[in-house]
């Protein structure tokens, strides 16, 4: 042998051939990976007479486990972990991970589906195995390209496409190192929401069961589908509690053990014999666990979280393989690992740990009660949620539970004995624990000052101004630019002083105040210089050094309050103050005329320094549930000063609402510069909704309006062309609203009509598929109309298409002016003009007539993020998407005079002339492209339309493209070309103040990366340093406005802003 | 949670049929009975004049279009627009109301109107005048006294504000496209000549007696009053005393 070797040795060749095959052969040993982390692992149950064990790669594995997440402060279900930086991901899951890993945590179930090769990353890095968990259609899907909130198991389609779907996630994962299991759903067996009539004709007790067949049957077919592509791999559902568990055994007979949801208190009682004698299946409890929040005493309460979980952890090492039980415990998820601080209002509160109880659950007796809440869902951790370390992270920070669970999970239940289990348990010093927990929560809330004061964020932002004309180059040179720099600071804080009381507010704090305006408004310049009193006259020839100097105040409002809130909970009521912080309208509360509006466009209203929204509202609950109340001096931007009372109740099936909202005095300002203010008005309205059918649902409600009106005396032209006076009656206070809404081919169909008296006003129309809606319809709420509507939103395919027409007629038309005289005999003919608001009880303005029709076509293949949702623009996740439509309006008369609100005359003026009748139209689309990390959004408008406010100028047809392109998750490019448009701002279009063309580019480097963006509030405050340019051509339509110093347009051709900045949040 | 109240199945028919048919009725337009010819009214032609409050024509008070006796509650009086700078009509209609004592109580509505209309510092300079004129033909001490408060708010309100005159036929005659030549003058001087000299309005002077208790009353008001000089009257000085 080694002749042969020496002698082929010999061979030059051969000897390059050894080297090189050796190189290669130590390559390969080195990169190949270590045995058993290479390629999927094996995992099986086996059972013997001494009952269940799961095994890995043929070793024994008790299952150990959490469900894991990480959700940050001010974030919701919408936060995706899996979209930031693979850096920032390898951060969050070495920190999180580690401390599992010492706790001895040895599987994660998560929420959201953990990508391969994080799956892979964390078994390799931290030897934790996770279980692959879709949802199923558990909180809705898209079926057919429709976005299905109540998933209907039933429906084949759905079936098909919950089977494809499932059977393509298990194709994903079954080569992936880490995996230890799939499972499917979540408690799906308490989500039997959807109706069919097929179901709704069964007796009431054998609806229920009829749904919950389709589920179970669905889940097996979705097991054995799995088990086609991976028949390694086990499979089980996730069902709450052992509900159904006959079905389970009829129907679900492929599934290697259960997987189950049980909240049963300490213990889980007769579940382990149940599931002996009717499945012999493995149990693993997919959650169970504990809240740490005592609803009773009101505080946080780590032991008996601790005590709990103890208890059940002792329970089910008894009840796993060999003690002579039932034997078939091999392991279980903890619910959960850290707070999760969304969980409560979802949308709400993001920044504060809510202490709401939101459900009842009489097992856990160390804090219920009867007919209270008990469980609150944002304190099921075994660590809170803590404030990000230095690397950006959010601390975890365990609870005593977590000190007794790395006590018991130190034990291997398999090789102890039950004597040795239950000795161990018995020693167990809770005390120690209990006085661990304490101290790491004294320390925590030492840290934090949590009980009394916390800083919890803030942001500091520098911009340098850079602002000219083409005139005052033209004139001056480099001279004639102007360059100033703006500073301005936040700061965040939180307080809970008492139990039951917590909030929040933000300090502001300016440096130098940038010049940016005409081109930019931001804060109405607050801190810029104010003069304050007017120069006194003095004779022409006056020294210079004799004149009088006018007072200037220059530091001004340098630090304010910027909003504040805080709310009290109490047993039967709940009061909150708010000062600039949003607030949604009470439209899904039985407010059918919206009277309280929704104020949640804060930047908008920052934009002028507006300090809306402000009040304080009580809503009753337990014995004063339906009651509610808001007062306050501005509760929505631009309300007056009012209260308005709220009550719900049921009349018979129906729901009814009763609201009435009395206004006590006139607001002072305009919601924006120039905003008219109203006239004080009452309302009181009555709603009633009620479902005729499963599908039909009425909506019907009446109002009486501006009882501040009644005998107002107000002039009109008839028929004939004669001015008549009249004045307003209790009828014309009357308004009254109904809606139907029924399918048409599976189609959401409505009808509306509204008919309203003279005075009969309510507040803006929430269109009728809401926030999700893209209709440009003329919607008004004024009274003095018979308006009728009609629509639909079609789901076809993964087209969403909205056809839509609207009618409405006046009772009586603007006035049109007619000029007064003086006959030489001394008697005055009056004549008639344009009404307002002000001078007359009523003005035809937005509530016009008109005849409009419009339909907007989507394509939208990702129900999940809908494309006309408030935040789609961050959270779209479509390859492509997009919409295109459009709305056509003949106006048929002409508008009586709108008012603005002149600042320098503390009250409205009238334009003096309405606008003119003129049909208008507008075609719009949006496109959205998602490329990888990078997401690319277009907007397209064409349009001719008109001013709100200022005929002056006639209306012109315009042309807006804007776009913005979030690229490799860091870089924010967007823009826009107008052209003959208004200018960005509200009042322009008031004023009808347009610009031949408008240009804005700008960029951002976003330092802490796109996925830390779900809102316009965290990209205009996201750690972000980058600059924008604004150019505008100016004409004779441009300006100069009235009340705004924008004198730049008499002699330019056009003006500019360059503007860089930088913003770093903390 | 609601509360629950509970209603039989007829009224809850009942009452959705009511809302029903109400509904269907809808809202109507006026017909042609309704409201009343806006008939042609007679301005008044006496010189009595009742205050509808205390303030009538003074700056920011609007009782004067509840005043049953103002006939121009409801006439539009358009004012110059800054925005358009559409001319309006309101000194058209002034200058269309009867001249002489016959017209005095409508100059005053009219004014008054516009004042509580639009708070300038024209209107409030022609209320006063208006009611300069009323009392130097009544000779009604409240009138007076009103009048009196009519000139100091021009003073103390509108103190920077001028009124625009149109001259000089010589320099652009009447056909000219670009109109007469537009002057302003001070509203501050022309209420303390109207105050200090009879020939400025062709009135009685409201403060009886010397001149010279004008200009004190003037100071007692705060301001000081350089009277304007012969024979053009247009060098008047009214300084605000500060401190």
């Amino acid at each position: 042998m080694n002749k042969n070797a020496v002698a082929m040795g010999d061979s030059g060749l051969f000897e390059r051939i050894v080297k090189l095959g050796s190189v290669l052969l130590v390559a390969a040993a080195l990169w190949a990976p270590a045995d058993g982390w290479a390629q999927a692992n094996m995992v099986t149950t086996v059972k013997d007479d001494q009952g269940w064990r799961l095994q890995v790669d043929g070793e024994d594995y008790y299952i150990k486990g959490i469900v894991w997440g990480y959700s940050p402060r001010g974030q919701n279900y919408t936060y995706n972990l899996w979209g930031e930086s693979d850096d920032f991901i390898r951060k969050v899951l070495d920190y999180d991970m580690g401390l599992l890993k010492k706790a001895g945590i040895n599987t994660i179930r998560t929420f959201s589906m953990v990508p391969p090769e994080w799956v892979t990353y964390i078994y390799r890095e931290h030897g934790i195995m996770s279980v692959v968990n879709p949802l199923m259609g558990r909180y809705g899907y898209n079926v057919g390209g429709k976005w299905v909130p109540f998933t209907d198991y039933s429906d084949p389609l759905t079936r098909e496409t919950l089977i494809r779907d499932m059977r393509a996630i298990v194709e994903q994962y079954k080569d992936t190192p880490g995996v230890l299991m799939f499972a499917f759903g979540n408690e799906s067996n308490y989500g039997l929401s959807w109706s069919s009539f097929e179901i709704e004709n069964l007796p009431e007790g054998e609806q229920n069961t009829a749904k919950a067949r389709y589920l179970y049957s669905l889940w097996n077919e979705v097991i054995l589908a799995g088990k086609e592509v991976a028949p390694d791999h086990l499979f089980t559902i996730v069902n709450g509690d052992i509900q159904y568990i006959d079905l389970i055994a009829e129907l679900v007979t492929a599934q290697d053990l259960l997987g189950s949801n049980a909240y049963r208190g300490p213990g889980f009682t007769d579940l382990w014999a149940r599931v002996d004698e009717l499945l012999d299946l493995p149990v693993v409890f997919f959650e169970f666990g504990s809240d740490a929040f005592n609803a009773r005493s009101f505080q946080e309460d780590q032991v008996s979280q601790a005590l709990i979980l103890k208890d059940q952890w002792q329970e089910m090492y008894n009840k796993s393989w060999g003690n002579g039980e039932e034997g078939n415990s091999i392991g279980a998820f903890i619910f959960e690992w850290r707070d999760e601080w969304w969980k409560y209002l979802q949308i709400d509160n993001l920044d504060v740990q809510d202490t709401n109880a939101s459900w009842s659950n009489q097992a856990y007796l160390f804090d219920w009660a009867p007919g209270k809440n008990n469980m609150n869902e944002e304190w099921f951790g075994i660590a809170a949620l803590g404030p990000r370390n230095s690397e950006g992270v959010y601390e975890a920070r365990p609870r005593m539970a977590y000190d007794v669970i790395s006590e018991v999970f130190a034990m291997d239940p398999y090789t102890a004995s039950k004597e040795d289990i239950n000795l161990m348990f018995s020693a167990m010093d809770v005390d120690i624990y209990a006085l661990q927990g304490e101290v790491r929560q004294l320390k925590a809330e030492n840290s934090e000052r949590k009980k009394m004061l916390q800083l919890t964020s803030g942001n500091i932002y520098a911009e340098f101004a850079f602002l000219g004309t083409e005139e005052s180059i033209r004139t001056d040179g480099k001279e004639g630019t102007d360059f100033s720099d703006g500073q301005m600071i936040f700061v965040d804080f939180a307080f809970n002083p008492m139990e039951r009381i917590e909030g929040q507010f933000s300090l502001n704090i300016l440096g130098n105040v940038a010049r940016k305006n005409p081109l930019m408004f931001s804060y109405m310049d607050r801190g810029l210089p104010t003069i304050i009193d007017a120069q006194p006259a003095v004779p022409p020839d006056t020294p210079p050094d004799q004149v009088p100097p006018v007072t200037i105040l220059e530091d001004t409002n340098r630090i304010e309050i910027y909003d504040f809130n805080t709310k009290y909970q109490g047993e039967n009521l709940d009061v909150e103050a708010f000062y600039h912080t949003p607030r949604f309208h009470w439209g899904y509360e039985g407010d059918f005329f919206n009277l309280v509006q929704e104020a949640t466009d804060i930047i908008g209203i920052d934009v002028w320094n507006g300090k809306a929204p402000q009040g304080i509202e009580f809503a009753g609950k337990g014995k004063y549930d339906g009651l509610k109340l808001v007062a306050g001096s501005e509760i929505f931007w631009g309300a007056n000063p009012q209260w308005t009372f709220k009550y719900d109740f049921n009349f018979g099936k129906t729901a009814l609402t009763f609201i009435h909202q009395e206004e006590v005095s006139r607001l002072g300002e305009g919601a924006n510069a120039t905003a008219p203010t109203n006239r004080v008005a009452s309302k009181t309205t009555l709603f009633a909704d009620m479902n005729i059918t499963q599908n039909v649902k009425f909506e019907i409600g009446g109002i009486i309006s501006s009882r501040e009106r009644l005998d107002d005396v107000y002039d009109f032209v008839d028929d004939q062309g004669n001015i008549r006076t009249d004045q307003i009656e209790f009828e014309d206070m009357l308004g009254l609203k109904a809606r139907i809404t029924f399918p048409i081919f599976g189609q959401d169909t409505y009808f509306s009509a509204h008919s309203a008296g003279l005075v009969g006003d309510g507040g803006n129309p929430i269109p009728t598929f809401g926030v999700t809606d893209p209709t440009r319809l003329p919607y008004n709420g004024l009274g003095n109309k018979n308006e009728f509507e009609a629509g639909m939103r079609m789901y076809l395919g993964k087209w969403l298409i909205y056809p839509r027409v609207m009618y409405r007629d006046n009772l009586i038309d603007a006035n049109p002016l007619i000029e007064p005289f003086i006959n030489p005999d001394g008697t005055l003919n009056q004549g008639t003009s344009p009404r307002n608001r002000d001078e007359d009880p009523f003005a035809v303005l937005g509530n016009r007539e008109a005849r409009s029709g419009e339909v907007y076509f989507t394509w939208d293949p990702t129900g999940a993020t809908p494309f006309y949702d408030w935040d789609n623009e961050w959270r779209e996740d479509a390859p492509f998407a997009f919409n295109i439509g459009g709305t056509y309006t003949e106006f048929p008369t002409a508008t009586d005079s709108n008012l603005f609100f002149l600042p320098i005359a503390g009250g409205n003026v009238p334009f003096g002339q309405g606008l003119p009748a003129e049909d208008v139209w507008s075609v719009t689309s949006r496109v959205v492209f998602n490329v990888g990390r990078s997401r690319y959004i277009v907007n397209l408008a064409r349009g001719f339309d008109q001013s709100t406010g200022d005929p002056e100028g006639g209306t012109r047809k315009f042309f807006d493209v804007s776009g913005k392109a979030f690229l490799g998750g860091k870089h924010l490019v967007s823009g826009y070309f107008k052209k003959d448009s208004w200018g960005p701002y509200d009042f322009q279009r008031q004023f009808n103040s347009t610009f031949p063309e408008q240009y804005q580019l700008e960029y951002a480097y976003l330092l802490n990366g796109f996925g830390s963006i779900r809102s316009v509030v965290d990209e205009v405050f996201a750690t972000q340093i980058g600059f924008r340019v604004i150019v505008r051509t100016l004409d004779e339509n441009s300006g100069p406005l009235l009340v705004l110093s924008d004198t730049s347009t008499e002699l330019s051709d056009y003006d500019f802003l360059a503007l860089f900045f930088a913003s770093y949040r903390f | 949670m609601r509360k629950d109240i509970r209603l039989s199945g007829r009224a809850s028919s009942l009452t959705l049929l009511c809302l029903a048919a109400l509904f269907i009725n809808g809202c109507e337009g006026p017909g042609p009975d309704d409201g009343r010819p806006s008939d042609t009214i007679l301005l008044p032609t006496d010189t009595l004049l009742n205050l509808a409050c205390e303030k009538v024509g003074i700056n920011d008070e609007q009782c004067v279009l509840e005043d049953p006796e103002n006939p121009f509650v409801f006439t539009p009086i358009s004012e110059f627009n800054n925005t358009t700078g559409d001319e309006g009509n309101k000194f058209d209609l002034f200058n269309s109301i009867p001249a002489g004592p016959t017209g005095a109580k409508a100059r005053f509505y009219f004014w008054a109107t516009a004042l509580a209309r639009r708070q300038s510092g024209e209107n409030q300079f022609y209320t006063a005048l208006a009611l300069h004129e009323l009392w130097d033909l009544n000779s009604d001490p409240v009138i007076q006294e009103q009048a009196l408060k009519a000139y100091r708010s021009v003073l103390d309100n509108f103190f920077g504000s001028v009124t625009v005159f149109t001259c000089c036929e010589d320099v652009r005659p009447p056909d000219d496209p670009r109109g007469p030549v537009p002057f302003p003058v001070g509203l501050n001087e022309l209420t303390a000549d109207n105050l200090f000299r009879t020939n400025a309005t062709g009135f009685r002077r409201l403060v009886e007696g010397d001149p010279i208790l004008v200009l004190e009353l003037l100071l007692e008001w705060g301001y000081n009053y350089r009277p304007a000089n012969p024979p053009n009257f247009d060098d008047g000085l009214v300084f605000v005393i500060t401190g």
